[in-house]
């Protein structure tokens, strides 16, 4: 492996472009990769990051321009050819068959042939476990490659998944080349902190492209930041000449200005619309007594052992419990539904956006008088008419693009889905509790700062928001309280209208 | 990266500036099934033109009534993203159920078998929703409870109307443009469901259910009696189809007229536009679907194929049209 790093460049992309119909998704795109290089592509949702991921990747073929890997022209015909280049991709859902064993996961695009794990048709167990082993040893894992996946952590499922992407080029002793698409747009930090240590492991066997939406780990990891707007690779920065405030102006094409959140604390005479008091949930969490009130973010951090996530979704009556209260707007019931919280004002936006948050496949103004028709109701009927100009309205208030509420949610952009799923709540008439749960998750900074503006007016307007946010910084950044969980019961309570915490005071708090 | 990510968005869409105008409201979903019957109408027409002139359009018409009904309310369950495969049971035992009661209380007998039918189908949906037994399995059960039922109710042999079956009858004998009132029937039924899926919540309701379930409970609609009341509807239909059979053959049998329309009310509600998946549904083009359902044997007999040939024909043309018409928006996994 070591006669490889004479070669120049693991990866270099000249004048690469792929259009679909008019659209051209990639323009022009130039870029070099030296082994052993950690670099950082970022960009907004829609920038053609995933477009030229899957040229990578095989997936597309581009129209214009060369891409050679280690020196040699390559044109790839299917995924098959990228990974014999030695191209590894580690998509942002998880595609490991959970009900096989790691070594199976990691041995399944290896190229049947002699010697290989593959003999007549039939696995080589033996062989299939000691290459398995092999390639986790490289990339620094010790996890037993008889495990199923079913049984592993997230985290380790990353780690498989990278394994695999490396298996084909560490078979043919080429330097592999990996590239991890958004892999912490849904870990805790704690396990990001392991994921960043793991990805600088490869930097001794290969190069990396690591895709993220979170700029402050992308200044931490990677050597070199390539910033991609409208199809166009703008910007190629070592991150030592670039701070993050730039980087999101390149990515955005304007500054950030979201405004410092002036904070009070809890007003005495006001009182909570949701009171939770000793919640209890065998194995989840216990003695849970939160207080939201009105006007106020409430952030609940922790980990993903915290139960943090289904206190939210006890709130709304998703889940159940199993002792204590949660009483709403004054009414106080043993057991919650759906039904019961939202007809008493409660609104959820659940993390899983595509699957419980949205009904991709309908019309957006459909989505958004699902559960609250509005003015656009008339008796057991709905008008389509008013329904697309209440829609018009709700799309003009929040600035959700493009303005064509007629068009399937599924067609837009991640940050306007989640705010046509906000829209959906705004539209009841009795709002008093928004439930958010992880509202960025997968959002690129642009559109996450429009739904935190969206969030923080929400507040303003009265309603109590309980938000389970993505990072600590992000709960410091909006939240006017924050609770903190550790392992189903809670170990830290600020009002940050009069507290101070620490970042290190509340990450401690966590773990 | 996430909207472009999912394979079914062909199209990167970019984020400024327009969406792919795709999916207007019609397209070839619209219009597609009504292609496909009035294609292979011509095609008969040519090769039997005295087919079309001596009231073949009435006879398709007519035979089609029953596998209408029953494909609108497998229908209505496909679109929650179940299935009923019980329905074509269910109006049979009703059809027995309305031979048997005619003579005794009469006019009160129509009302008595929808209120049974329609019971019949709830239960599903009951079983479905709140055992969450899958629909597949459970009216897969249910089919055979009710064909035994109807064993019984029958005594195994063939139930006459004994009296009081002019009204009924009427329904067949009497009609608009020399098509019989049953199927107009079913034109009707058509047009409410389709007022119910496209002008009212409930009709949302349901349809956001087929298409994502999850979304609809976090939304809070109330998917479970939207369940049952699709599978309520069914039966319904299915009862309606029920009174077609006895309009035209005056009596019922286990073994008689409509004791296999199971598979072709579900070809017919497939061809009509319907996704097996759930979430897309159209009454009205699923007229066509059970139109084209019942005129490819009628055609392939008057063109003259040879009787062996002509379940070999029927099936292939099923997949051809199905293949043709089927909805596919939603098709990551077609059941």
């Amino acid at each position: 492996m070591s006669d490889v790093t004479t070669t120049p460049a693991v990866l270099h992309l000249n004048n690469v472009s792929k259009s679909f119909g008019s659209n051209r998704a990639v323009r022009g795109v130039s870029l070099s990769i030296q082994p052993g290089e950690v670099i950082g592509l970022i960009g907004e949702n829609g920038a053609g990051k995933s477009t030229l991921l899957k040229i990578l990747s095989g997936n597309y073929r581009h129209d214009e321009g060369t891409i050679a890997v280690n020196g040699r022209e390559v044109q790839f015909r299917g995924p098959a050819d990228a990974l014999r280049a030695g191209i590894g991709v580690v998509h942002q859902e998880q595609s490991l068959f959970t009900n096989l064993t790691i070594a199976e996961n990691i041995e399944v695009n290896t190229p049947i042939g002699r010697g290989g794990v593959n003999r007549l048709g039939l696995y080589n167990w033996r062989r299939l476990y000691a290459d398995a082993a092999q390639a986790l040893d490289l990339i620094g894992s010790h996890l037993n490659p008889k495990t199923r996946v079913s049984d592993l952590s997230f985290v380790d499922r990353q780690m498989v998944e990278i394994a695999r992407a490396i298996r084909v080029s560490a078979a043919s002793h080429t330097t592999p080349l990996v590239i991890l698409d958004e892999p912490t747009a849904i870990l805790e930090r704690t396990e990001t902190a392991i994921l960043e240590r793991e990805i600088s492991k490869l930097r001794d066997i290969g190069s990396v492209i690591f895709v993220s939406h979170r700029l402050d780990e992308v200044m931490r990891i990677c050597d070199r930041v390539v910033v991609m707007r409208d199809g166009e690779l703008i910007a190629d920065r070592a991150v030592d000449d670039v701070t993050e405030e730039e980087l999101f102006r390149l990515m955005v094409g304007r500054e950030t200005h979201a405004a410092v959140r002036s904070r009070r604390s809890i007003d005495p005479a006001n009182s909570p619309v949701i009171s939770i008091h000793d919640l209890t949930r065998a194995g989840s969490y216990a003695d849970v007594s939160i207080d939201a009130y009105p006007g106020r973010i409430l952030a609940i951090l922790g980990t993903s052992g915290s139960g943090r996530e289904s206190v939210a979704r006890a709130i709304f009556g998703a889940e159940g419990f199993d002792s204590g209260s949660v009483s709403i707007a004054g009414y106080s019931g043993r057991q919650l539904s759906i039904k019961k919280a939202v007809a008493l004002g409660v609104g959820y936006v659940p993390a899983e956006r595509k699957t419980e948050g949205m009904v991709g496949e309908m019309p957006a103004d459909q989505n958004i008088t699902l559960t609250h028709p509005g003015s656009a109701a008339l008796g057991p009927f709905e008008l389509p008419r008013r329904r697309l100009s209440l829609a018009r309205a709700w799309f003009e208030k929040l600035d959700i693009r493009p303005r064509e509420p007629e068009h399937m949610l599924q067609d837009f952009s991640g940050g306007n889905q989640q705010k046509v799923v906000l829209a959906k709540w705004l539209n009841s008439s009795h709002l008093k509790a928004l439930v958010l749960d992880h509202p960025l998750r997968g959002l690129d900074p642009g559109a996450a700062e429009t739904v935190n503006a969206q969030i923080r007016s929400v507040c303003d307007e009265g309603t109590a928001i309980i938000l389970i946010p993505d990072t600590i910084d992000e709960a410091l950044d909006i939240a006017d309280d924050i609770v903190v969980m550790r392992d189903g019961r809670i170990s830290g309570v600020f009002d940050l209208g009069h507290d101070n915490p620490a970042t290190l005071d509340l990450l401690e708090r966590m773990l | 990266m996430t909207k472009i990510d999912s394979e079914r968005t062909k199209v990167a869409v970019p984020a400024r500036g327009k969406l792919p105008s795709v999916k207007r409201i019609g397209g070839w979903h619209a219009v597609g099934p009504i292609v496909i019957f009035l294609a292979i109408l011509i095609v008969v027409a040519i090769l039997t033109p005295a087919f079309i002139g001596s009231g073949g359009l009435a006879i398709i018409a007519s035979s089609s009534a029953p596998i209408l009904l029953l494909a609108l309310g497998q229908a209505m369950v496909l679109n929650v993203g179940s299935i009923d495969l019980s329905n074509a049971a269910i109006g049979l035992l009703g059809a027995i159920l309305l031979a048997l009661t005619l003579g005794p209380v009469a006019g009160l007998s129509p009302v008595i078998v929808l209120l049974a039918t329609t019971a019949f189908g709830a239960v599903n949906g009951l079983i479905v929703a709140y055992a969450q037994v899958p629909s597949f399995a459970l009216t897969l059960g249910t089919l055979g409870i009710f064909q035994a039922v109807a064993l019984v109710a029958s005594g195994r042999t063939t139930v006459y109307v004994a009296s009081n079956g002019e009204g009924i009858h009427a329904l067949y004998e009497s009609g608009i443009a020399n098509v019989p009132m049953t199927f107009w029937m079913g034109v009707l039924l058509a047009v409410s469901l389709w007022v119910l899926l496209r002008y009212t919540r409930v009709g949302r309701g349901m349809t956001a259910i087929g298409k994502n379930e999850s979304a609809a409970i976090f939304s809070a609609v109330r998917t479970r009696s939207l369940k049952v009341l699709a599978f309520a509807l069914s039966g319904f239909a299915a009862g309606l189809a029920g009174i077609a059979i006895i309009a035209q053959a005056g009596s019922a049998s286990p073994t008689g007229l409509g004791s296999d329309l199971l598979l072709p009310a579900i070809a017919a509600a497939l061809i009509g536009g319907t996704s097996i998946s759930g979430g897309v549904v159209n009454p009205l083009t699923v007229i066509f679907g059970a139109l084209t359902v019942a005129l490819v044997p009628i055609a392939t007999t008057a063109v003259g194929i040879d009787a062996q040939a002509q379940s070999l024909v029927y099936g292939a043309v099923i997949i051809g049209v199905v293949a043709l018409t089927m909805s596919r928006n939603k098709s990551s996994i077609v059941k």
